[in-house]
């Protein structure tokens, strides 16, 4: 069974909050987290501040409640597009290269999921990500978040979701299990809501590895090569190195 | 005499299948609330009222009313064992995952274990002591 991951916490500007975060998840039982940092997207070219580099964050990683190995701690960036024009989330599943689609909860979403892109970004193995915390602070956030969720629920049905905390404080993430269960909530199978705290987040850091590495691949097939002796139709490789 | 015996039918031997789908009919939740800052004190009817009241918030009159009992409750570390019937456990258990504050203090319920037998609640192989 893939690890639990929590791929959402939101990066602060105080260290120490960040650092009792990743403590409180390691407790929790998350084997992986990734640190999130938020820009807008504006037109002109803009500066995306350093994200926090581990090493100074931990001299020692601690240790995943319930395993011996230590926590992974990675980093993650979100862009905002709130201009329909520029990119929408059609767009965005379809064409442009990203690994997790995020719905937001802040307010009532102005359309509705059209099945085709989500079947689109379905089949290159782009996640759509659902946020709990708000849900826990307020309860207007709650009715808009189990509603995104259940719009997403009936196009996607179930595949490539991920549901991670957007925790700035210790006591706002919740456990592995907890998250599986909120799942069951937002209309996921009892499967399918245990995929996506484990299985969907693994698949998704997949993807943003192996963006980085081929584009292509060529696999090499062994011609068999003719009984007679065909010298005419010797490869025309051949016939160049006989002539050069 | 022996081919007589022989030719015999042995027995018919019978099975009976009994299949169990869920003998119990509540689950026990154990959990723990925590709250940012100590100090903070529940008495055990207080802390009745705020789970009713977590369900309330979240699902309703319908399930506020569901039967849940708490069986065990420590005011210094603030654990409980709880009692809800099986149908009710996915409407506890998220309303305890989405309680946020109680009286303006923030606050996270932490559910440390979730059995329909009493008896597994016990013993917890997560903290356990590795050598």
């Amino acid at each position: 069974m893939a690890v639990f991951a929590d791929l959402d916490l939101r990066a602060g500007s105080d260290l120490k909050a960040l650092r009792g975060l990743v403590e409180n998840a390691a407790h929790l039982g998350y084997s992986v987290v990734a640190i999130n940092h938020v820009v807008e997207f504006k037109e002109k070219k803009q500066e995306i501040e350093k994200p926090v580099a581990v090493s100074e964050l931990f001299t020692t990683l601690p240790m995943v409640q319930g395993k011996s190995r230590p926590i992974k701690v990675l980093t993650r960036l979100t862009i905002i597009v709130s201009d329909p024009s520029h990119c929408n989330v059609l767009v965005a599943c379809t064409h442009l290269d990203v690994d997790l689609v995020c719905i937001t909860v802040t307010e009532k979403l102005p359309f509705y999921f059209k099945r085709p892109p989500i079947n689109v970004a379905v089949d290159r193995g782009v996640c759509f990500e659902l946020v709990y915390s708000p849900a826990i602070k307020d309860s207007t956030m709650r009715r808009y978040t189990i509603s995104n969720a259940l719009n997403l629920m009936q196009v996607c049905k179930g595949k490539n979701v991920i549901i991670s905390s957007a925790a700035e404080r210790p006591l706002e993430i919740r456990g592995p299990y907890d998250v599986a269960n909120l799942g069951l909530l937002f209309g996921l199978s009892e499967s399918d809501a245990k995929a996506a705290v484990s299985t969907n987040c693994r698949a998704a850091l997949l993807h943003g590895e192996t963006r980085k590495t081929a584009f292509g691949i060529i696999s090499t097939v062994k011609k068999p090569r003719p009984s007679e002796a065909d010298e005419d139709s010797l490869p025309a490789c051949k016939k160049a190195k006989c002539e050069g | 005499m022996w081919s007589a015996l022989d030719k015999m039918p042995a027995p018919a031997t019978t099975y009976e299948r009994i299949v169990y789908r869920n003998p119990s009919e509540h689950h026990y939740m154990k959990v723990c609330l925590e709250f940012e800052d100590h100090g903070v004190g529940l008495n055990v009817a207080q802390f009745k009222q705020l789970l009713i009241s977590a369900l309330k918030d979240l699902f309703g009159e319908v399930a506020a009313a569901l039967p849940l009992d708490v069986l065990t409750y420590e005011e210094k570390t603030l654990s409980a064992i709880l009692r809800i019937c099986s149908s009710g456990l996915v409407k506890l258990w998220s309303s305890l995952t989405l309680l946020g504050s109680y009286k303006g203090k923030k606050c996270a319920f932490r559910v440390i274990q979730v059995s329909p037998f009493l008896l597994a609640l016990s013993g917890n192989s997560r903290e356990l002591v590795l050598d």
